[in-house]
This record gives C-alpha cells, structure tokens and sequence, in this order.
C-alpha cells in the first residue's frame, strides 16, 4: 500500500487547481444564484417551488463535468510528462491510477456536497434527503470520471479527448431538454428519460422526494449497472493503452 | 492582403475550428420553433451565443501568436501592428459575416419563420463585430490561453443569462431588470425582440448603434500592441 503516501499530493494538486475550482464550484455557485433571484416566485406544476428544481438540477449538471481533473491527472502522470518517473517508482501504477479516480471522485462529491451546504443556508432551499441525494451525486461524479477516462484511452490526442468530454457533459445537458425542448421520437424520448444519466439523476431524486423508494432505487440502480459495465471497457482499454 | 490570406489558412487548418465554423451554425438552423418564447426559432435565439463564443475562438489566435513570439518577429519586420491586426480582424469578420449569411438565409431556405430577414442579418452582423472586440479586449489581459478561454467561457454563461437570451427578462426582478442593460446580450435579445414586433426602425437603430459602440470601445482596448 505504498500508493497511500501519494494520496496526500494527488488531493493537494486537485485542490491547487483553481480553474476547477472556479469551474465546478463558483461559477455554478453564481448561477444557482442569479437563478434563484429570477426564479423567487414561480412555482410548478406540482406545489414545488420552481428554484428548488433549479438548483437540483444545477448541482447535477456540473457532476458532469466532474471527470476533467481526473483525466488531465492520469494523462499528465501515466502518459505525459510525469511517466518515466511514475513508472520507476517501486509501487502499482494500477493502484496510483485507481488512487486518483477515488481522490476524484471524492473531490467533486465534496464540491457538490458545499454546493448543498450553500443553498442550503444561503438560498433556504430544503433538501429532504441528504443521504440518497449524496449517494446520486458520487453516481453522477464516479459515472463521469469513467466515461471521461474511456475517452483519455481510446482516444490519440489528448486535446480530442478533451473535447470529446466536455460534448458528454453539454451533450447531455442539450438532450435532457434544459435549453430547448427536444423532437419527439423514439431516439429524443429514450436520451430524454432512461438514456440520459442527468434525468435519471433527477428523476431519481424527485420520486425519492415523493417517497416512491421502488422506482427511486430503479433509477439508481440503472445509473450503478451503466457504472459497472463502463468500468470493465475502460479497464480493457487502460490495458491495452499505449503511447 | 498576406497577412489576411494566412488567417483564413489558419482558421480553418484547425479541426475544431472547423467544426465550430461550419457544423454548428448550421445546426442552429434545424433547431425548433418555441412555444410562445422564444419568439424565433430557438436556434436563432441561441445563434448569439455561439457567435460569443466563435469570437473567443479566433481572437485565442491572435493571444496565441503573442504566446509563440510571432508578435516580436512581426515588430522588425516591415509590417505596421495596424497592418496585422486590422487584416487579422477582417478575416475574422468575413468568416462571422459568412455564417450570419448562412444561418439567416439557410433558415429562409428550409423554411423557418423570421420576420424580417435582411433585418435580422444586419443584427447579426453587429453582434459579430461587438462579440469580436469583446474577445479581443479580453485576452488582452491574459498571457496564457487555456485561462482566458475557460475564464471567457464562464463570462459568457454569466452576461448570456443576466442579458436575457435563455430567460426572457420580463421575469426578471427589477433590480437584475435594469442591470441587464449593461450588457451586450441584453441589446441582442432587444434586437431579437424588434424583429419580431418592432415597427419604428429608429429602435433599431438604437440598439445597433449600442452594438457598435461596443465594438470601438473594446477595440480601442484590445488594439494596444502587447510584446512579452
């Protein structure tokens, strides 16, 4: 366990990273804001006021792009510039890769976690269930994490992969019908519900909130198997990586 | 004109360019009509943004030649600054002008309702050359690019959501109401607005004009010949 002694820096280089930071955690902190002030008034359809809806659904849009540290991490140690060096330290490099997806994942829970605690006592916005809400948010991250991996090893330049990411965040985000409302087909309808890892997300949420914990859990559990599939490919691709 | 020919080359040599240049524009045209707001179609609402964040794209490359010392090669050479960066930025707008073309046109080709085409098209236009000196002036500040982008990106979602393109402002409070003016989204989607119900074309004027002072303002800013 000569990985447990690197924890310590992988957790101080993604706290140094301040563009993360301003990314994941003041800018969804302003908007959740703004949003809140627009929002103050209206309430939807079922009593719920509109801004709760709002900041759940900000909260979970930026678990998205969660994977973006993880990946520039494992690129610049296991493939750039750090990799002579990795590679001659006496430990697993699998381990030290496995260390920095936790280090992670850990991290952007904790971002979304203060991003609760804020709007939580800023805003007056009830949470009801912190526990199942903490539990879909580290879904949200780890299932990022992965999928921005896959891209960092199927694909050649890392600038691609990049991009290739950040389409999977704003990807979801457009298809889950946040910005306009999608076309109504077969494709559209399952990438609006049951394909798309934000809406099961929030869906999963909602029916908790409605204390429907079957369906709650189903949902849940979607967003766990898609996990565990994803993970087993990126493990035969991190393999099979070469330079 | 060499200087010009070289940053159409460079443009579109970049493959993401490439993409941001010509797939999403033209996606913009197929997007839906809203029901009761937007008053166009989502993808002529949504078109500012996009022209936001092309403005950022191309002036990167202008931050990018500071980066690399073609700046300070440039300085001995029989180039004036005004030479370089005036012809820097006409081929920047030639390819923003292109795609206002394409989107309002292609969208009175396939078909979508858009009031007052030509009209539209000028507001675009306006749009471009503000959206271009904003990104200008803005790396202006910056050394380093990755920064300035990713800074400019979160701008953008900030002045695109306090500016009232993807909430309409009439919700807004009346404190956010007034500080709306401020930025350039705001006289957009005002223009937006005019195209749909606006019958005095003075209005319009207006909020041209409004763009383009804009545009002098951040060029004066952004112009300033910067050697590391």
């Amino acid at each position: 366990m000569r990985v447990l002694s690197t924890v310590k820096f992988t957790v101080l280089r993604m706290a140094r990273n301040y563009i993360v930071l301003l990314l994941l955690l003041v800018i969804p902190i302003i908007l959740i804001t703004i949003f809140s002030f627009i929002l103050s008034e209206s309430v939807t359809e079922t009593g719920v006021p509109y801004h709760y809806q709002n900041a759940l659904t900000m909260v979970l849009v930026f678990q998205l792009f969660a994977g973006a540290i993880v990946m520039y991490l494992i690129d610049h140690d296991l493939f750039k510039e750090n990799r002579m060096r990795i590679y001659t330290l006496p430990f697993n490099q699998r381990m030290y890769a496995f260390s920095i997806m936790i280090c992670g994942a850990g991290y952007s829970i904790l971002l979304g976690v203060l991003l609760m605690i804020y709007t939580q006592f800023v805003l007056g916005i009830i949470w009801a269930n912190w526990a199942w809400m903490i539990y879909i948010i580290s879904l949200m991250a780890i299932l990022s994490i992965i999928v921005c991996l896959i891209f960092t090893f199927s694909v050649k330049k890392y600038k691609i992969a990049e991009r290739l990411s950040e389409l999977y965040g704003v990807g979801f985000v457009v298809l889950a019908g946040l910005f306009f409302p999608m076309p109504e087909n077969i494709f559209f309808d399952f990438f609006g519900t049951y394909g798309n890892p934000l809406t099961l997300s929030i869906m999963s949420i909602n029916e908790m909130g409605q204390s429907n914990t079957g369906k709650a859990w189903f949902q849940a559990n979607i967003l766990l198997v898609a996990i565990v599939l994803l993970f087993i490919v990126m493990l035969n691709l991190g393999r099979r990586r070469k330079l | 004109m060499t200087i010009f020919r070289f940053a159409l080359k460079r443009v579109f040599g970049n493959t993401t360019n490439l993409i941001f240049l010509t797939i999403f524009p033209i996606a913009c045209i197929f997007l839906p009509k809203g029901e009761g707001w937007p008053f166009l179609p989502y993808g002529y609402q949504y078109f500012g943004i996009l022209i936001l964040f092309i403005g950022i794209r191309l002036a990167t490359i202008i931050l990018e030649d500071r980066g690399k010392g073609v700046v300070k090669r440039l300085a001995v050479a029989p180039v004036s600054h005004f030479q370089y960066l005036s012809q820097n930025l006409l081929a920047y707008s030639v390819i923003l002008i292109l795609q206002c073309a394409i989107v309002v046109y292609g969208g009175i080709l396939f078909g979508q309702e858009l009031y007052q085409p030509s009209r539209l098209f000028l507001l675009f236009v306006s749009f471009c050359f503000a959206s271009l000196a904003i990104a200008l002036a803005w790396i202006s500040f910056y050394r380093r690019k990755d920064t300035s982008f990713l800074l400019y990106m979160s701008l953008i979602f900030l002045i695109v959501v306090l500016g009232g393109l993807i909430i309409p402002i009439e919700i807004f409070p009346d404190l956010l109401k007034r500080i709306a003016v401020i930025f350039p989204t705001y006289w957009l989607a005002e223009g937006l607005n005019w195209i749909v119900f606006g019958e005095n074309i003075l209005d319009f004027l207006l909020i041209n004009s409004v763009l383009w002072l804009y545009t002098i303002v951040c060029i004066i800013i952004g112009s300033t010949r910067k050697i590391y």
